[in-house]
């Protein structure tokens, strides 16, 4: 791998993680693949930060966790997204576009 | 909602730690795997997948780790190992922590105590429902002039007032009647034996609208006042010391001056009537018998129930939600003034209005004026007694982490962080705060409850929310204050310095030291302060014991009477003369006498008389003089010399020639020839307005000493001693026994001759002559003890903190003592190196405190009693004091300097 995996704006994994799981409810390793894959690469997830943001969204009530099998016929914990969480992410993205859209903005500006 | 869920989840793992701790292993576990399952199919070994893949995504340990330190519990399990740490380190220098401890217990719990005296006195609210709803009604200028009075003008009313004002039910949604049925205690008889014991008749919305509530029955309804029914609510303290809360007091039968009352109700705990000083113990209905009349006053058609005339009644009124007291009194104004003409006839338009008034029901309002002063000073010492304190357990704590900085240094090189090192230190203070605050808790709970008794207030003083809020906020202050003085030093060691050199000598900087002398020298400096000003209370208090009071106060024993069954002055007459008789045939007594006001009780009787037939003119304060009812044997039973002329004898009696005794003041004042002998006494009755009357004639037959009257800091005033039973109306006495051994000792014999004469005849007061004197400076023998007490708790504290100081210090300076020694210094030297460093800082503490303290004196002025705020004596005894106290402190440290082996000491370099 020639670029090291950036670190993630702060406050931003939370808005990932939701977002992942709005697509589809899956474990912890499903999540940091996803985000990988849709990233292409560019965030890499270690497993410290991972389970400390499910563990916070969890006592926040936007996520709940249940004990499964998986195809590969190991256990783990799939994760779903509440009706609180879906409200969340709805609200996070728009102020995420609101945001991005008027950063870009103040960057592309030029002298003219 | 996502709090609770929050709060559940951290809790779970804080109690079932096992568990979430296998699941959360468990979801690593597995997570590690999948990734690991994932690299393994790009064709690697199992074993070298899991490696790369703890590489990149963090082994399972550490991410558990960081897992665990996101949530709020695991700063709780932190902190409950730091509380544990701190406690064990705590545990292994006892005597340092109970030294702290206790410092704080002293401090924490004297401020408590004293805050919850200013909290009952000045801020506290009576316990019942919306109590800022209710007023006291007042008359500030008095009633209207030509009505019978209690004593109490202020704020006594007529029935005809009451009525009208209770039916204003636009100002007050309730107004009360209560009024005493004695000036103390009332006569009531349970079973056989008769007591004496607080009452009220009160009207019948009393409970209902206070809104007092039951333990046990009901209170009354408007239809037990307006048939005087023979019913009785007992207050939850009487029920329980009069009948141990049995439940069967319901239904009993209480004899109030002989008439029956049945038991109806309890009230709640902590209600002990409306007026905060005072503990009623049994309410009854208004009543209208003539032996329970208000006041206990002689029963007559104009101090009837209902006589208009009469101004004894009491009024509490709760006022409906809103209503301003501008409006209330807009409303109340004109229905009161013309209820107050009720019986009066029309009034003389010259004459005086009387003004009605409210007053808040907020804390005690008689005794806001004595007591906040004294209330203030005390909080300032008690306060002084905190500073000292805290700067005490800091100096020891300086001291303490001193020797310690080897052990930190040691854990900070092994990894420690230095906000965890702060923290644990912290602990450690905030655990010897909370230590302190509960002891001092328990100190304040007794302190509170000796300040009760001292103040003779008959109200426990209660510690509410408010009591335990302050205590809090000062706790609080004082871990700040101390507690983070001396980590700041602490934590700051340069790690490599403190290791590389040897304990002793490890950093010694000067700044240090200075700061530590800064300390302690300010702490001599309030302990100098506090000093001072027990000095000069315990003088003052001095002054009250030592002053002449004219009398032979030692062996005499005084009690009350109320004859409540003896009416006409014939049958008092008969009845006094009865029980001196009875009496002086009693055992152990020497000889009886009587007094109407008793003497040091603060009450007296003041009046004007003629003399040969020729009002004196001048101010009352010029010509008044004060009297008394007295028996035979006055002089010789309380021992005041007869200079001219003879004591008053059985022979005066109610028939005989009318005589009175003067004192020496008067006939300086009236008679300064010194011919007083002969001359005659008339008493002035007004008949109308500006018409005097003379009557009543009384020969002078004896001049006596001047003797104290109503208190002991009472200038000599004229007075004069009229034969009980020559001056009608014969009023309830006092007797006064003198006896030879322990005027207490007489008491049974009092009562069985009083049983007797009436079975229903308590004994009322009794005290000893002198008990009664003190009673009279009461409040400046209460501050001068709390003085002593706070004063000899900060010189304990001073002497504690300087001994820990100094010791730490000769501990330090043992390697320098020990090379000076070996370079030939002799010990006295060594011995004055140490002393005169406890010296100067006593003399920068006492430059420093004596302003200070002179200031402070002066402000303490209105307590002080013949003694000046610079009085010499008070301030070189402080002094003295304060050196001593610096002496003692260093001479144990300062003898082991001395003690110090040169090649011991020298070998530890």
């Amino acid at each position: 791998m020639s670029r090291k995996p950036s670190d993630l704006v702060q406050g931003t994994l939370d808005m990932l993680i939701l977002k992942t799981l709005a697509l589809e409810p899956t474990h912890g390793y499903g999540i940091s693949v996803r985000i990988e894959q849709i990233s292409k690469g560019v965030f890499r997830l270690n497993a410290g930060s991972l389970f400390l943001a499910i563990q916070r969204l969890q006592r926040d009530g936007l996520i709940d966790g249940e004990w499964k099998a998986t195809e590969n016929n190991r256990r783990a914990r799939y994760y779903v997204l509440t009706k609180k969480g879906r409200q969340r992410l709805s609200s996070e993205t728009r102020e995420w576009g609101r945001q991005a859209a008027a950063i870009a903005r103040i960057l592309e500006a030029s002298w003219g | 909602m996502s709090l609770l869920r929050n709060l559940r989840s951290g809790l779970r793992s804080l109690f079932r730690k096992e568990r979430v701790n296998r699941e959360l292993e468990e979801e690593l576990g597995e997570y590690l795997e999948m990734s690991a399952d994932e690299k393994m199919k790009q064709g690697i070994s199992r074993k070298e997948a899991l490696r790369a893949v703890r590489l990149e995504r963090g082994s399972v340990e550490v991410s558990k780790e960081i897992v665990r330190s996101g949530g709020w519990e695991s700063t709780v399990e932190t902190s409950w190992r730091d509380l544990l740490f701190a406690a064990r380190m705590l545990r292994k220098s006892p005597g340092f922590t109970l030294v702290a401890m206790l410092s704080l217990a002293l401090g924490i719990g004297g401020n408590t105590a004293v805050f919850s005296v200013m909290n009952t006195v000045l801020l506290r609210y009576l316990p019942l429902p919306n109590p800022q709803q209710l007023v006291f009604l007042r008359l500030p200028n008095g009633p209207p002039d030509g009505v019978g009075t209690t004593g109490d003008e202020d704020k006594s009313f007529s029935y005809p007032v009451f009525e009208a004002l209770r039916k204003e039910h636009a100002v007050f949604s309730d107004l009360m009647a209560y009024m005493p049925l004695a000036v103390d205690k009332v006569a009531v008889r349970i079973g056989e034996d008769p007591e004496e014991a607080e009452g009220d008749m009160v009207s019948g919305n009393f409970f209902s609208g206070l809104g007092v509530s039951f333990t046990r029955g009901r209170g009354f309804a408007l239809e037990d006042e307006t048939a005087h029914a023979s019913v009785v609510v007992l207050s939850y303290s009487y029920w329980t010391t009069r009948f141990g809360r049995s439940p069967s007091a319901i239904g009993q039968t209480i004899n109030v001056k002989g008439v029956p009352f049945t038991v109806i109700g309890v009230t709640a705990q902590g209600f002990y009537g409306v007026e905060p000083a005072s503990s009623t113990d049994f309410w009854i209905p208004l009543q209208n018998r003539f032996e329970l009349t208000a006041w206990g006053e002689e029963p007559s058609l104009d101090t009837f129930y209902g006589a208009p005339k009469w101004w004894c009644i009491q009024l509490i009124g709760r006022l409906v939600p809103g209503v301003t007291e501008s409006q209330a009194m807009a409303k109340l104004d004109p229905i009161f003034q013309s209820a107050a003409l009720i019986g009066l006839g029309t009034p003389d338009p010259k004459e005086k209005k009387s003004i009605l008034a409210f007053s808040s029901t907020q804390g005690i309002q008689d005794m806001r004026d004595a007591y906040q002063k004294p209330i203030q000073i005390l909080l300032a010492m008690v306060g002084l007694v905190l500073a000292i304190a805290c700067a005490n357990v800091s100096t020891l704590l300086v001291a303490r982490n001193a020797t310690r900085a080897r052990e930190f240094s040691v854990r900070i090189a092994l990894g420690a962080g230095r906000g965890r090192l702060l923290r644990q230190t912290l602990t450690e203070s905030f655990l010897l705060v909370a230590g302190g605050a509960a002891f001092g808790w328990m100190f304040a709970i007794s302190g509170s409850r000796a300040l009760a008794a001292w103040s003779g207030t008959e109200i426990p003083f209660v510690l509410d929310s408010r009591v335990l809020l302050f205590t809090l906020a000062i706790s609080i202050s004082c871990a700040i204050v101390f507690g983070l003085a001396p980590l700041r030093r602490a934590v700051s060691v340069p790690v490599g310095v403190t290791l590389k050199t040897s304990n002793a000598t490890a950093y010694r900087d000067q700044g240090s030291s200075w700061s530590g002398k800064v300390v302690v020298a300010s702490q001599m400096a309030l302990c100098l302060i506090l000093l001072v000003g027990s000095g000069l209370l315990v003088r003052s208090l001095r002054n009250y014991q030592t002053l002449p009071l004219g009398l032979r106060v030692d062996g005499l024993l005084v009690f009350g009477t109320d004859p409540f069954s003896v009416h006409s002055d014939e049958e008092k007459e008969h009845f006094y003369q009865n029980l001196l008789a009875r009496l002086r045939e009693a055992s152990g007594v020497e000889s009886a006498t009587l007094v109407s006001h008793r003497l040091g009780s603060g009450w007296g009787w003041n009046s004007v008389w003629a003399i040969d037939g020729v009002e004196p003119q001048g101010s009352f304060s010029e010509i008044g003089m004060s009297a008394n009812h007295v028996g035979p044997d006055f002089c010789h039973t309380l021992g005041i010399p007869i200079l001219r002329g003879r004591d008053v004898t059985d022979v005066d009696a109610r028939s005989a020639p009318k005589v009175v005794l003067v004192n020496e003041a008067f006939s300086e004042r009236f008679f300064p020839k010194g011919d007083a002998l002969g001359h005659s006494v008339t008493t002035i009755s007004s008949t109308a307005v500006g018409k005097h009357k003379l009557e009543n004639s009384f020969t002078i037959v004896g001049v006596i000493g001047d003797s104290k009257y109503k208190r002991v800091d009472e200038k000599s005033k004229p007075t004069l001693y009229f034969p009980f039973a020559q001056y009608t109306p014969i009023p309830n006495m006092q007797v006064e026994l003198r006896t030879r051994g322990n005027p207490e000792a007489l008491i049974p014999s009092v009562h069985a001759v009083l049983h007797g004469l009436d079975p229903n005849l308590p004994i009322q007061k009794p005290l000893t002559q002198r008990a009664q004197f003190d009673e009279s400076y009461s409040q400046a023998r209460l501050f001068a003890r709390l003085s002593i007490f706070f004063g000899v708790i900060a010189v304990l504290l001073v002497a504690t903190g300087l001994y820990g100081t100094l010791a730490y210090r000769v501990d330090r300076r043992t390697p320098e003592i020990g090379v000076r020694m070996a370079l030939g210094a002799q010990r006295a030297q060594v011995l004055w190196l140490i002393l005169r460093e406890s010296l100067l800082v006593g003399g920068a503490a006492i430059l420093a405190g004596v302003p200070v303290a002179i200031a402070g004196a002066r402000l303490m002025r209105s307590m002080l009693f013949g003694v000046q705020p610079g009085d010499m004596i008070s301030f070189l005894l402080a002094l003295f004091g304060v050196i001593l106290v610096a002496l003692a402190a260093s001479i144990i440290p300062a003898l082991r300097a001395v003690r110090v082996d040169p090649l011991v000491a020298l070998r530890y370099e």
